[in-house]
């Protein structure tokens, strides 16, 4: 199935905050002046981790609620294509070979 | 609803941090008490971004089936449309068939022998009625109906001619209806008798279909036309 990216999402690995917290540890270890703009870079990434959850699709059901949607597309959809495979090739009068 | 914590927690571990640096108070139990809870609350939030990212192809595939679904349900309604109209067009041939069928069994039960019909249709003709005869040509004194002159060559016209000796030249049927023909003449005719028959055939088939008038008295018995295109035909009764 070719599903065409609406947004190009990170990767879940991307998310993690450690390293940022680790360079600012490591500035304030050192007492570098960066330490300011390090803290502003875990500001920004905390806030575009907001941003980004904001407009992911889908997160508006748990899991399992959506599991049980898609289920339930799936079964409807499957019904409906028996239901119109039947009755395009069903045949009531029975056609006399002349 | 993870980012506020882990915000919290690092905005707590930086504060303790500045702190224990700028007081030179180590305090080692905290701070690792709050590093090791940042690090619970980073893997809890990676994780939650993994099923957020999982659920978003999920929401994309879901997407896909609801078109798929209405489609569906466009086709659905199509062939339920053409369903109806092909009901309604059966509907209607069946009904057809039916009345068809009913006019078929009542011609069945009504029905006339073809050779009646047509020699009835033959003698009609036969009398150049329906269609002039194929010699005729304008200026032919012939007609569909009975001349002037075929009348007076007949009974009726020979009647006139006795009844003009005392009567003024009117035509029998007047002077009858007036009541001024003698009776000596007025029974002596087959229509007067009550065995009135139309003389619509040429005189060998004269006694094959007996018909009476509507409305028929002795006192016009003068006045009904006898039908006959040949002048022979009411001559002949004469003779």
């Amino acid at each position: 199935m070719a599903a065409s990216p609406l947004k190009e999402e990170p990767a879940p690995e991307d998310c993690s905050l450690l390293p940022l917290v680790y360079d600012i540890i490591k500035c304030m270890d050192k007492d570098s002046p960066d330490v300011h703009q390090e803290l502003n870079k875990l500001k920004t990434k905390i806030q575009e981790a907001r941003e980004q959850i904001v407009t992911m699709p889908g997160i508006g059901l748990s899991p399992e609620q959506q599991k049980q949607q898609f289920e339930n597309l799936k079964e409807q959809v499957r019904t409906k294509n028996e239901l119109l495979q039947k009755y395009k090739s069903l045949c009531i009068f029975d056609i006399p070979k002349s | 609803e993870m980012l506020d914590p882990i915000y919290s927690c690092n905005k707590e571990l930086i504060e303790m941090l500045a702190l224990s640096r700028s007081q030179k108070l180590p305090q080692p139990g905290e701070e690792s008490q709050i590093l090791e809870l940042l690090v619970q609350r980073d893997g809890e939030f990676q994780e939650l971004m993994r099923i957020a990212h999982e659920q978003g192809k999920v929401h994309q595939e879901m997407q896909l089936l609801e078109k798929e679904a209405e489609k569906r349900d466009t086709d659905i309604q199509q062939l339920q449309k053409q369903l109806k109209e092909a009901e309604h067009i059966l509907a209607t041939a069946v009904y057809q068939a039916k009345e068809k069928l009913k006019s078929i069994e009542k011609a069945r039960k009504g029905s006339v022998s073809s050779e009646e019909v047509i020699k009835y249709a033959h003698r009609i003709s036969a009398s150049n009625a329906v269609c002039a005869p194929l010699n005729w040509v304008p200026g032919d004194p012939r007609r569909p109906y009975p001349t002037d002159l075929e009348m007076r060559s007949g009974r009726l016209g020979q009647m006139s001619n006795l009844s003009t000796n005392g009567v003024n030249g009117h035509l029998p049927g007047d002077a009858l209806a007036a009541g001024r023909l003698p009776e000596v003449l007025t029974p002596q005719y087959p229509w007067q008798s009550g065995e009135m028959s139309l003389n619509m055939l040429p005189p060998n088939h004269s006694n094959d279909f007996m018909l009476e008038p509507p409305g028929h008295n002795k006192e016009n018995e003068d006045d009904v036309e006898v039908m006959s295109t040949d002048s022979s035909s009411s001559s002949s009764d004469s003779d």
